[in-house]
C-alpha cells in the first residue's frame, strides 16, 4: 500500500463514475414517486438499489476524503434536478460521519463499510424535510399534482414519520450494504475487478 | 495558406455563465422560487435554453424541445379540474415535463457545448480545487456512457428473456446492474489511464489552448441571472 495519502487522479475519476452510476440508479428509481405510496417508499428503495455500486465504489476507497465527495457530489445533483438544499446539507455531515467509520475500519473491514453506506445514505431521507417542516410551502409548488396526490402523500407522513423513515433508510441502507457485499463476492471478485 | 488555430472558437458563453444560468434555472425553474412574483423571470429562463439552442444552429433539437415544452403545457392547462385517477395521474406526469423540461435542455446544452479541458481551466480560474471539478467533468462524461451500456445490457437481457416484472425480480435486477457496473469500471480503468498521459496527475497549472473571457453576451446572461436573484429578493423580503 502506497503511503501517499493525497487523492490523486485516478481516485477522483472513480468517485466521478460511481457518483455517475449511482446518480442513474437513483434517477430510474425516483421517477417512481409519482405515484403517492413510492414517494413514501422510495426511502426504502434507492437505498436498496445503489448498494451494489456504492460496495463496489467502497472496494476503491483507499484514502480520506472519497465518500464525502461523492456524497457532497450526490447532494447537489439533488439540489439541481429540484430536491432542497437538505439533501446537500445532510449529505456533507453524513459523508464525514462515514468516512470516519469506514476509516475506523482501515478501509477494508467489511462491516464498517455496511455502516458507512448505511449512514451516507441518509441524504435520502434529508429530501422528506420539506414534507415534514414546510408542507405548505413544499406543496404550493406541486398544487397541479392535485389534490388527491397531495391528501395522499400528507396523510402517509405525519411528522412523528419523520424518525421512523430515519430508522427505515438506515436500516434498508444496512440490507442493502449487505447485498451488495453479497453480489461483489458472487461477482466481481472471482472476476478480479473488485 | 498558414494554418492558425483560431483561439477563441468556442461556444457563445463562457463555462462559468453556463453554470450560473443552470442553477438560477434550477432554483427559479425547478424550484419555482418566487412563484407568480417571478412569472416574467420564470418565462425568460424557459424559452432562454430554445434560444441558446438555435444560437448555435442546434434546430432540430431547439424545434422538438420547443414542441414538447408547449404541448404538454398546453395539455397540463387543459386538465386541471374535475379529473379521474387516471386523468390526474396522466395530468402529474406532464406537469412534471413542464418543470424540469427547460432545466434538461439547458443541461444537455452545456454538456453539448462545453469541451472538459475548457471546463476545468475556466473552474481552474475561479479557484475550485480540482478535488470537485475532476470528479463533476467525469460524471458528466460518464451519464451518456452509462446510459448507453444500460440500453445494450437491457437489449441483450431480453434477448435472454430476463425481463424486468418477470417471476425472478432479483435476478432481473442483478443480471442487469452486475454487468454494468463491470463495464463501468473497466471504462474507467482507461479512462484513468488516459487521465494521466494528460498529466492530470502533474500537480502543476495546466494551460489551455482556448481563450476563456467573457464577452458581450456573458454579461448579459450575468446581469439576468443577478436580477433574478434581486428581484427575487425583493419580493421575499420586502413586500
Amino acid at each position: 500500500m502506497e503511503k501517499n495519502n493525497r487523492l490523486n487522479a485516478k481516485d477522483l475519476i472513480n468517485v466521478g463514475i460511481y457518483t455517475a452510476i449511482c446518480a442513474v440508479i437513483c434517477c430510474a428509481v425516483a421517477i417512481t414517486g409519482v405515484i403517492p405510496i413510492m414517494m413514501v417508499l422510495l426511502v426504502v428503495f434507492v437505498p436498496l438499489f445503489t448498494g451494489i455500486p456504492y460496495m463496489m465504489f467502497l472496494t476503491k476507497v483507499k484514502k480520506f476524503g472519497m465518500i464525502l465527495i461523492l456524497n457532497i457530489l450526490m447532494g447537489a445533483l439533488m439540489w439541481v434536478t429540484g430536491m432542497s438544499w437538505y439533501a446537500l446539507a445532510v449529505g456533507t455531515v453524513s459523508g464525514i460521519i462515514a468516512e470516519l467509520i469506514y476509516r475506523a475500519g482501515n478501509y477494508n473491514r467489511k462491516w464498517n463499510g455496511i455502516i458507512a453506506y448505511a449512514v451516507s445514505g441518509i441524504y435520502c431521507w434529508a429530501n422528506y424535510f420539506g414534507i415534514f417542516f414546510n408542507a405548505d410551502a413544499y406543496f404550493s409548488t406541486r398544487q397541479n399534482y392535485g389534490q388527491e396526490y397531495i391528501d395522499a402523500v400528507t396523510g402517509m407522513l405525519p411528522v412523528w414519520m419523520c424518525p421512523v423513515l430515519l430508522v427505515i433508510d438506515i436500516a434498508c441502507g444496512i440490507i442493502g450494504g449487505w447485498i451488495g457485499t453479497k453480489v461483489l463476492k458472487k461477482h466481481f471478485v472471482k472476476a478480479g475487478i473488485a | 495558406m498558414e494554418y492558425r488555430l483560431k483561439r477563441d472558437l468556442h461556444s457563445l458563453l463562457d463555462p462559468r455563465t453556463k453554470l450560473l444560468l443552470l442553477f438560477t434555472s434550477s432554483v427559479f425553474v425547478v424550484g419555482n422560487a418566487g412563484e407568480k412574483w417571478m412569472v416574467v423571470f420564470y418565462w425568460i429562463l424557459v424559452y432562454l435554453p430554445v434560444l441558446l439552442l438555435f444560437i448555435e444552429r442546434e434546430w432540430k433539437a431547439g424545434l422538438i424541445s420547443i414542441a414538447i415544452y408547449v404541448g404538454s403545457y398546453f395539455a397540463q392547462m387543459a386538465l386541471q379540474h374535475d379529473l379521474t385517477p387516471l386523468e390526474s395521474a396522466l395530468a402529474l406526469m406532464l406537469y412534471i415535463i413542464t418543470k424540469i423540461l427547460p432545466t434538461v435542455i439547458l443541461a444537455r446544452y452545456i454538456v453539448k457545448t462545453t469541451k472538459v479541458s475548457e471546463f476545468l481551466a475556466a473552474m481552474n480560474r475561479m479557484h475550485v480545487t480540482d478535488k470537485l471539478t475532476i470528479p463533476i467533468s467525469v460524471i458528466f462524461r460518464f451519464f451518456p456512457t452509462v446510459a448507453e451500456e444500460s440500453r445494450a445490457i437491457n437489449n441483450s437481457m431480453k434477448m435472454r428473456g430476463i425481463e424486468m416484472g418477470a417471476k425472478k425480480a432479483t435476478e432481473a435486477v442483478e443480471y442487469r446492474m452486475v454487468p454494468l457496473i463491470a463495464s463501468c469500471s473497466i471504462i474507467g480503468e482507461e479512462l484513468s489511464a488516459a487521465a494521466m498521459t494528460r498529466g492530470l496527475d502533474v500537480g502543476k497549472n495546466r494551460s489551455c489552448i482556448w481563450n476563456i473571457r467573457f464577452g458581450v453576451f456573458d454579461w448579459i446572461i450575468l446581469v439576468l441571472c443577478l436580477l433574478c436573484f434581486i428581484w427575487w429578493g425583493v419580493g421575499r423580503f420586502f413586500i
